[in-house]
């Protein structure tokens, strides 16, 4: 499996920067921009296009090919594909260079890549052999070669960069000394740390009657290690079983794993992702439903036993030039708050006039006066709204929604004479801070190879991206 | 004593120290320009760098001048400009002390060794100095450039090169050898038996790290020599766990392929116990986080695999399905092949696939059709409300592929029949355009099939059952023709109407006919000439089949007369044409005061008029027998996991899968002395169980990439117990000391060399 090449464009499509296409003509990588620049403004909603675009060969000898392409941040990056590749093989090389450069430059964006063009040249030089395989794709790895753009790097070669090669090769024994691929060799540090996030996202839909038609929560573990030396670390957990259908990192030993369900492995230095999965509602839960409701197995698996931390009543009414709408959201999380929630509506091409009023409901239950001072403190007690002319949708949002809270949005919009044709669904995302679905737990953490006692670190955080249809 | 040198050492420190902070300052002062450094390198970018004295740079001494000259080049280079101008000064930098300088020089020379052969000739020398650096990144640059450079005249110094490098002590620079050897194939073929040669050595390479390359070597450059694997075919297997992401892909596919060509079929009773350790050993990159494995796991296991080991695939591909949208593209489109042949895998979890309003338009024409493959007994009620859903998508093209599948629901599943005609019915009063002339397309459909089936079987009784027989349907489209508007529906309803317009049953209007029809009749008279061309023929067919049922009706005769006038003047030559032969066929109902039909030269003419019954047999006779198009693009036809199945159209080099051998190859051919299970796990390893590493070594300690295979090995002995019985009777434990002994070797002497590095600086010091 390899790749034709990579080729970075900013917003307006023009090309940065591209790797060196060797093998192919010259004419080839221009084919490839070209193709995705006209297939952009052919979208049917903004951002709908096909990652995978197919680009008729340019002369008749030619053999066809694909352009897979991601977006990211300002800009895209296209990869160019031909023969019996896999597309697959096009991204999962694409998402580990974004990651590389996430690592190297931290927020990326057209300018940064354009400061640091020479060490993104170097990073693709290291990352991709000419004939399109991928090559070092480590982060631990090439740091050692390929040295981060800092000041002091800067300085140094300003001042003469001999040094440079000097510390390159004293400090870590120089590149691919150390025998663990994913780890840099030599490290240390003054005080030893490694922390775990528990992200977990929810996805679901909800039907026009409030029920639940699918629902999965999907969790990461971002680690950020800084241990000294080769530390080896078995993390094991209270209740392993609510987890399913993990992904690993290369450092975690698989038959450790399948043998107790704790995590053994030697971490790679700075942030990475330990391991991904699926959360299960506990067995009990879901034989109990078995018993009680009796369905057949299909239903069984359809609906997880998640409930949709909030509820929402839609209620839109479409005429001939335009239509109304109504959402009344009510939290239901018991105690925690939600935050940064976004409802969505794609109001179909053509759609304006959008006129809203945001309000907050008198909901709250028992809770109403918890709820009362943070309208009185908070400054946004009503939510806000907006239209995205670009994407053309109405946008609800609402920075703090604490429990049992209830917030409306009414409206209006106006479309052109062919009819309204809105989405039939709100798209709704939120987060919440230091909560996890799975309530999966850390038992404990042990480090053995190494003397120090790192100090170790937990907490959780969850998003939600809920489509509720009307 | 050793109080004296410490004291001496940090004398030397503070020395150095001032004299880095000198050298710093002085740069400073001397460069103030340089403090554009906080801006990046971006200015580099900027369009006024003409390339002047570039040249100029790249000869001074100064080894900051060089960097900036390099750092212009490349930017040039990003910039598409052609700058193999300056090939002769960079390749006189390449041997710079400075690895910035070197790394930029290699960049450059690596986009340009290929134009420039004749220059990059003259620096042979250097690249071969080069391949005996003691940084292992210089070697394989050194080895990447060489084989880049397209000259046939140095081939046999480049096998060389790559003999040299395929025998380093670094994975990495062995790794880099795997790869020049496809380059110097291409450059001259006649290598071949020397490049065979370093590949069949390459492949009894102990690391992991480089063996996904030679992997791809062995493909692009001896992929029919098989053969050469049987000895490695179980190591390799077994390595699979260890070996980096992509190479897992690439030695995957390889596997794939040996063991279709090499191993016998496996059927549900028996598995061949090299088919079987292929599974196993292929069934734990289920849980990479790369994609690309699992699929290539997934490959693996679908075409090696007995039919009950496939539903293993499942819970992994939708675990993808989750990783991004972009992901979620491609893997839909390989769940809609896999669910092609066997829909029974992915049926249970069907709601994976519901339709999110922000998918991409392609992931919904993709969710659509693998719904429809899934639909059942079971699931066809919830799979039939999701579709009836999306039919409110605002995009026309994704709506007009639902409707289609709702047709298609019903024609396979025929509890669900009455509702989807429900829920057609009530999208033909729905306001959209789209809406409206898909349902009426798929009604039809769904129509004439029930019809045909009526009449030919004793589906009969269903059809008459049902609450709204066909015949009410067209009788409900016929009514809300005022409705239809697009061109096509509207063209399909009056065919419809026309066709099955007969009825022996007495009614208010002209006898024959169906009472309503006569009327659809006068509508479309009224509005013929604002009518699309498509309609048009559609109208005069109408008249024509209603004029054949009903001759006796003067005012069916006028109508259908003005619409042969109107039409035989049309300016569309199609509905002429169409005007004058349905009137020539008509000629023998002899209805003379129908004005269109008279013709003047009609006795002159002479030829063959058909009577009455021969018209009607013309008309009405073998229209039925639509089918419902299929897919163009056969999924079975790609192999899974390839570009051409996600495109939908031929690329060109598409590789076809080796179909299994009747009977595999002798298995004993495999059995190798490497093929002894690994002892108990070396001291050394990382393994949870035995945690104490032997410290003493320091850093160096082979502490992961023990010949055994990498990370768990102490865990990984354990899964394999069955087969380590398997191949008990050849046990030889002197493979494993073997490699503990290279691997000591290699260690020390990289102890050594790191010594030696360490002299070195002192001695600069």
């Amino acid at each position: 499996m390899a790749i034709d090449g990579l080729i970075i464009l900013d917003n307006t499509g023009r090309p940065i920067i591209q790797s060196g296409f060797r093998s192919t003509s010259a004419a080839y990588p221009m084919l490839h921009v070209d193709a995705f620049n006209n297939a952009l403004p052919k979208s049917h909603r903004s951002g709908d296009i096909d990652p995978v675009i197919y680009v008729p060969p340019y002369n008749v000898a030619d053999s066809p090919s694909a352009c897979c392409h991601v977006e990211c941040a300002d800009m895209r990056i296209l990869c160019p594909v031909s023969g019996d590749v896999d597309p697959l093989f096009a991204f999962a090389f694409l998402q580990t260079f974004i990651d590389i450069l996430r690592e190297y430059f931290g927020a990326l964006s057209a300018a940064t890549l354009k400061d640091n063009f020479d060490v993104v040249y170097q990073l693709l030089e290291e990352t991709l052999d000419a004939g399109g395989h991928p090559l070092t794709t480590s982060p631990n790895a090439l740091r050692d070669i390929v040295l981060p753009p800092s000041l002091l790097s800067k300085l140094l070669s300003v001042a003469g960069a001999n040094l440079n090669s000097t510390i390159n090769s004293g400090s870590g024994g120089g590149p691919f000394s150390s025998p663990i691929p994913w780890r840099k060799a030599g490290l240390r540090y003054n005080s030893n740390e490694i922390y775990f996030d528990m992200v977990e996202d929810l996805t679901a839909i909800v039907n026009k009657h409030g029920t639940t038609l699918s629902c999965s929560v999907w969790g990461k573990i971002e680690t950020n290690a800084k241990l000294s030396g080769t530390p080896d670390c078995l993390l094991t957990f209270t209740n392993p079983h609510v987890i399913t259908d993990c992904a690993f990192h290369p450092c975690i030993r698989l038959q450790r794993w399948k043998r107790d369900s704790s995590m053994s492995f030697v971490p790679p230095d700075g942030h990475f992702t330990l391991a991904e999965y699926r959360y299960t509602p506990t067995a009990t839960a879901t034989s109990a439903r078995f018993i009680s409701t009796g369905p057949p197995s299909a239903a069984l698996a359809a609906k997880e036993n998640i409930p949709i931390p909030f509820l929402l009543k839609p209620t839109v009414e479409l005429t001939d030039s335009g239509g109304t709408f109504e959402f009344k959201l009510t939290s239901r999380m018991p105690s925690q708050t939600m935050e940064a929630l976004v409802a969505e509506m794609y109001l179909g091409e053509g759609a304006g006039g959008v006129k809203c009023v945001a309000s907050r409901g008198d909901g709250g239950g028992n809770l109403g006066r918890r709820a009362h001072d943070t309208m009185s403190t908070g400054g946004s007690a009503t939510g806000s709204w907006t239209f995205d002319a670009k994407k053309m949708a109405v946008r609800w949002e609402l920075p703090v929604v604490p429990p049992s809270s209830v917030w409306l949005l009414r409206g209006s919009f106006t479309s052109p004479s062919s009819g309204p044709r809105p989405a039939h669904a709100l798209q709704v995302r939120f987060t919440v801070p230091s909560y996890t679905f799975s309530s999966l737990k850390i038992d404990q953490l042990k480090v053995t190879g190494e003397t120090y006692k790192p100090y170790k670190g937990v907490r959780g955080k969850t998003s939600g991206n809920v489509e509720w249809r009307w | 004593m050793a109080a004296l040198s410490l004291e001496s050492a940090s004398r030397t420190i503070t020395e150095n120290a001032s004299r880095l902070g000198q050298r710093l300052q002085e740069s400073f002062s001397e460069h103030t320009r340089d403090l554009a450094i906080t801006r990046g390198s971006s200015l580099y970018l900027e369009p006024d760098d003409k390339g002047k004295n570039i040249r100029n740079q790249l000869d001074s001494s100064s080894d900051r001048e060089k960097l900036d000259a390099m750092k212009r080049l490349v930017a040039l280079i990003s910039k598409g400009r052609n700058v193999s101008e300056y090939f002769a000064q960079v390749v006189k930098n390449v041997a710079s002390q400075n690895l910035e300088i070197r790394k930029l020089v290699y960049i450059y020379l690596l986009r340009y060794a290929e134009h420039e052969p004749d220059l990059a000739l003259l620096s042979i020398n250097t690249f071969q100095k080069d391949l005996t650096d003691h940084n292992p990144l210089i070697r394989a640059m050194a080895l990447r450039v060489l084989s880049g450079i397209k000259v046939p005249m140095i081939g046999s110094i480049v096998v060389l090169a790559i003999k040299k490098c395929a025998a380093d002590m670094s994975p990495y620079v062995r790794k880099a050898a795997a790869f020049a050897i496809p380059k110097c194939y291409e450059l001259d073929s006649s290598h071949l038996p020397a490049l065979i040669e370093i590949i069949s050595s390459l492949l009894r390479d102990r690391s992991p790290l480089s063996i996904g390359s030679v992997a791809v070597a062995f493909e692009a450059v001896c992929p029919t020599r098989l053969d050469m694997l049987h000895q490695q075919y179980r190591r390799l297997c077994r390595i699979l766990v260890d070996v980096d992401e992509w190479g897992q892909i690439d030695l995957l596919n390889l596997l794939l392929r040996y063991a279709r060509t090499m191993l016998p079929r496996p059927t549900e009773d028996e598995i061949d116990n090299d088919v079987k350790f292929l599974l196993t050993s292929a069934e734990p990159l289920f849980q990479s986080r790369n994609p690309a494995v699992v699929l290539a796991a997934a490959r693996v296991f679908y075409y090696t695999g007995p039919p009950s080991y496939h539903s293993r695939l499942v819970q992994p591909l939708l675990r993808l399905l989750h990783t991004s949208k972009e992901v979620e593209r491609v893997v839909i489109a390989y769940v809609h092949a896999l669910s092609h042949s066997n829909p029974s895998l992915f049926s249970p979890f069907y709601h994976q696939f519901l339709i999110r309003t922000d998918d991409f338009r392609q992931v919904k024409q993709d969710k659509i059709k693998v719904l429809l493959l899934l639909a059942n007994f079971e699931t066809h009620q919830a799979i039939l409300r999701e579709f009836i859903d999306c039919a409110d998508d605002p995009d026309d093209q994704v709506v007009s592929e639902v409707i289609r599948a709702i047709g298609r629901c019903a024609h396979s599943i025929p509890e669900c029949t009455q509702q989807c005609l429900t829920a057609l019915i009530t999208m033909i009063k729905s306001q959209r355009d789209a809406v409206v002339s898909s349902a009426v397309m798929v009604l039809k459909y769904l129509v004439q099939s029930q019809l045909t089936a009526a009449s030919s079987s004793s589906f009969a009784s269903v059809a008459a059952t049902a609450q709204q027989s066909p015949l009410k349907i067209i009788e409900q489209l016929a009514r809300r023709i005022d409705d239809i508007r697009h061109a096509q529906a509207r063209a399909c309803v009056l065919w419809l109407v026309g066709q099955y317009s007969a009825s022996n049953e007495p009614t208010k209007g002209p006898e024959g006919v169906v009472e309503w029809a006569p009327d659809i009749l006068r509508k479309a008279a009224k509005s013929f000439s604002a009518e699309s061309p498509l309609a048009k023929l559609q109208i005069i067919t109408l008249a024509a089949k209603l004029l054949v049922l009903c001759p006796s009706d003067r005012k069916l005769s006028l109508i259908s007369g003005y619409v042969f006038s109107l039409a035989k003047f049309d300016l569309n030559y199609d509905v002429r044409d169409r005007a004058r032969s349905i009137t020539s066929l008509l000629s023998g109902l002899a209805l003379s005061e129908v004005v269109g039909l008279k013709d003047p030269d009609q006795e002159s003419r002479g030829g063959v008029v058909l009577r009455r019954e021969q018209v009607r047999l013309v008309l009405f006779e073998g229209k039925v027998g639509v089918a419902d198009t299929e897919d163009a693009f056969d999924p079975k036809s790609a192999v899974l996991g390839s570009l051409g199945m996600i495109t939908q159209k031929p690329m060109h080099g598409d590789s076809i899968l080796p179909d299994w051998l009747e009977r595999g190859v002798e298995s004993s051919l495999r059995d190798s002395p490497d093929d002894a299970p690994p002892p108990p796990p070396p001291p050394t390893s990382v393994s949870s169980s035995t945690p104490h590493i032997s410290r003493a070594k320091g850093l160096a300690s082979p502490v992961v990439l023990s010949p055994s295979g990498g990370s768990p090995t102490g865990a990984n002995k354990t899964q394999y117990t069955d087969l380590d019985a398997f191949y008990a009777d050849d046990n030889g434990a002197d493979d494993e000391s073997d490699g503990s002994e290279e691997e000591d070797s290699e260690e020390e002497s990289g102890e050594e060399e790191e010594e030696d590095e360490a002299e070195e600086q002192r001695n600069h010091g």
